[in-house]
């Protein structure tokens, strides 16, 4: 039964190596709904609809920053085109976008540092720590997403 | 023969006159803004936010301090050609340093330059003649604290007949109206009437929210219904409180996005309405409340 589950689960992992070699623009979805997530979690707590709680907090700021080591990797030549919204200055102007994501990964890193082992303390030490990471989302999208077709 | 001739070479002539006079600068008088209070540069600020003035006549990509050098050079295209917004810094021979508070006036309400010429409608007065002339002498107060910068960007360049600003005096007929576009009722909130002054007047949101016809007039009828991107790449979203407009939104969700530009389902805000979204971001939160609680009663369009 057991090698059965790991045979499954290495068949999954596998499928899933296929699919991120093939389709860079599934897998800079998948990370970009997982960051969608995490603002989501960041953001109840900001709002106070939830109850901070600082593993939450610690597991949002360590999304924004495995997403945002692994983001670039998935803008391949070519991977304009399809089902996908990234804009044409991604591939026109490399330098730029290059440094938007830089900016990404810097606030994201500075993130997980202010939040230690445990997690910020609090929700004003989150607050610090999660905005910087949160306004690349926009400064992103305003010149490297093509808005609703 | 000859004497129909004649008839018809009159009426033509008086029709000339007629278009020539309908199509004409009617700027406002010095009367129309006794009874106003001095412009207040506090208060002019926020219409400065609201209205997002920046985000045109500021350089291309300034930010912070440097946005606030009104030095002009945004280029806006369209099908008639391309806009380039003009330096409105209160440099005296740039900018707008030597206007009066009535040429401003003018500029902003009837869309008339000091010099009595109609201007583009890419300076969108469509919204701006919603304003309360107190607001419009506020924010030129605020606007003569800001730093004044020398130079002028390049001019627009338009393809004919565009290029004959008289003809706005036409459109300016068809198009030009000061009254609120959405009729509210006597018993209406001040919240829901403070949204529409900031969204039909100076927040000008249907100069991009609202579909234009062929001349470039928005289409009252799909009021914030969205539509192709003015600038061309992709669509501007429907913001009526229709299923195809953002009806799932509640109200505390549009005040929450003009905020932190984060949608209800997280995704974030993007494009042309970034900076839009973070000068929103920067207004009092009643004014955000007001925008979200006018956003729940306009026509849903599909």
């Amino acid at each position: 039964m057991k090698k059965i589950a790991i045979s499954f689960s290495f068949l999954l992992f596998s499928a899933a190596a296929v699919t991120a070699a093939d389709d860079p623009i599934a897998v800079r979805q998948a990370l970009m709904q997982a960051n969608a997530a995490s603002a989501g979690a960041a953001s109840a707590m900001l709002k106070g609809e939830m109850d901070y709680n600082p593993v939450v907090a610690k597991a949002a700021i360590a999304t924004f920053h495995s997403t945002a080591e692994a983001m670039g990797d998935f803008f391949p030549e070519g991977s304009n085109v399809g089902e996908t919204r990234a804009a044409p200055a991604i591939w026109e102007n490399p330098d730029a976008f290059r440094e938007t994501l830089a900016k990404f990964r810097t606030d994201a890193a500075a993130a997980v540092e202010a939040s230690g082992r445990d997690g910020p303390a609090d929700l004003e030490a989150f607050r610090l720590a999660v905005m910087p990471v949160l306004s690349n989302c926009s400064a992103c999208h305003e010149n490297f997403r093509l808005e609703d077709d | 023969m000859r004497r129909a001739l004649l008839w018809l070479a009159t009426a033509v002539a008086a029709a000339g006159v007629v278009l020539w006079w309908a199509t004409g600068p009617q700027p406002l008088e010095e009367d129309d803004l006794s009874g106003l209070q001095p412009g207040d540069a506090a208060r002019g600020e926020r219409i400065f936010v609201a209205g997002g003035c920046a985000s045109c006549h500021a350089r291309p990509d300034a930010d912070g301090e440097a946005a606030l050098e009104l030095a002009g050079g945004r280029a806006l295209k369209s099908a008639f050609g391309t806009f380039v917004a003009p330096n409105i810094s209160p440099h005296p021979e740039d900018g707008i340093g030597d206007w009066s508070e009535l040429d401003f006036a003018n500029a902003m309400l009837r869309g008339i330059s000091p010099e009595g010429e109609h201007y583009y409608p890419a300076f969108p007065y469509t919204s701006y003649a919603r304003m309360e002339p107190q607001d419009v002498a506020d924010l030129f107060a605020y606007l003569r604290t800001l730093p004044p910068v020398e130079g002028r960007p390049e001019g627009h360049s338009l393809s004919f007949p565009f290029t004959l600003r008289r003809g706005i005096g036409l459109w300016k007929l068809l198009y030009l109206d000061p009254e609120p576009v959405v009729a509210l009722g006597e018993d209406a909130l001040p919240e829901v009437l403070r949204g529409r002054y900031l969204v039909e007047g100076p927040g000008h949101c249907g100069e991009c929210h609202t579909p234009r016809d062929w001349l470039g007039g928005p289409d009252l009828d799909r009021w914030l219904a969205g539509g192709p991107a003015p600038e061309g790449n992709g669509t501007v979203p429907n913001i009526t409180p229709s299923s195809e407009g953002i009806g799932s939104w509640s109200e505390g969700d549009i005040a929450y996005f003009l905020e932190s530009g984060f949608t209800p389902d997280f995704d974030s805000v993007g494009g042309a309405m970034v900076a839009v979204q973070k000068n929103m971001a920067h207004l009092p939160a009643e004014d955000r409340e007001a925008i979200a609680a006018y956003l729940k009663v306009v026509e849903e369009v599909e």
